[in-house]
């Protein structure tokens, strides 16, 4: 599955300029230590956490998309950021449970 | 096994906390890993010459890097942690090079040894390059890359705005409020 075919399953808002990319599993945690130890190239990482800093740990491990749940207010320094790196920063109002719930019954998971 | 092309994986990973110390007269940081919090932000004590203060205590984690082919294991434990550069001193080194490596889309962090600066905890060329290779051989290098450069290009601690990528604050009750540089 694509970033473009998953914003079009989920009516995800994108909030920043990227190119789209295959995604190859999920990742949940809202803790960037966690991220960085954890998350593979390609996943997509699943957060409530809205400052700019997950943009520099998105990018160093490589996710394919940031989605942020649960209609957490994303400042615009960090769509900002995520553009400048062509990183996919995408929204949503579902909570995350709700939210994984549906990328589950999509097939993705965590690899 | 010296012909091996490594190809580097996380292990040994452990999380815990970051602690961030300053003295204001004279001037300096320290930092250290502990398994525990430290509960008491803004505390201060006396140690030597020094009136130190807890400035932040951050969630983190040490680790080594392991070459899957071959096994060789690497020792990470001296990187207290990697900082994104906010190009807060159009002067600094990192800048410079931040500047200079956006055009070919390579990404620069700061690899940081514990404070103060010294033998003990300088992070060698060999190992910044290691970490290099670790980012890069996971992801697709088409797109971007990423550049791991030495905190030792950032001349005074005291002006870099920087931004650590760890976890502040994530065991408070209280909502994170805006994150501040622990310099």
């Amino acid at each position: 599955m694509t970033t473009k075919e998953l914003i079009e399953n989920l009516s995800l808002k994108p909030l920043s300029k990227f190119d789209h990319r295959e995604i190859t599993g999920v990742f949940v945690s809202d803790m960037l230590s966690d991220v960085m130890a954890g998350a593979k190239s390609g996943d997509i990482w699943v957060t409530v956490q809205t400052h700019k800093s997950i943009i520099p740990a998105a990018n160093l491990v490589d996710v394919s998309a940031v989605v942020i749940t649960s209609k957490k207010q994303v400042p615009p320094d960090t769509s900002d950021l995520a553009s400048k790196h062509g990183i996919a920063l995408l929204w949503t109002e579902l909570p995350t449970f709700e939210f994984v719930g549906k990328l589950y019954a999509l097939g993705l998971m965590t690899t | 096994m010296p012909d091996c092309q490594h190809q580097w994986e996380m292990t040994h990973i452990e999380f815990g906390f970051l602690i961030f110390e300053k003295c204001s007269q004279p001037y300096s940081l320290r930092t250290y890993f502990s398994e525990k919090s430290h509960p008491m932000l803004g505390e201060k004590y006396r140690d030597g010459k020094c009136d130190w203060t807890v400035m932040e205590n951050a969630q983190s984690f040490l680790f080594d890097l392991k070459c899957k082919k071959c096994n060789l294991l690497e020792d990470f434990r001296n990187v207290m942690g990697f900082m994104y550069c906010t190009g807060c001193l159009p002067d600094c080194e990192v800048e410079i090079l931040q500047r200079k490596y956006e055009s070919e889309k390579k990404w620069v962090v700061v690899a940081f040894g514990f404070l103060p600066k010294d033998r003990e905890h300088a992070i060698p060329a060999e190992k910044l390059k290691i970490l290099e290779d670790y980012f890069n051989q996971r992801r697709d290098t088409s797109r971007s890359t990423i550049a791991v450069l030495s905190y030792d290009l950032i001349e005074d601690f005291s002006r870099c705005k920087g931004d650590f990528i760890h976890d502040v604050g994530m065991l408070s009750l209280e909502p994170p409020g805006e994150k501040k540089t622990p310099f």
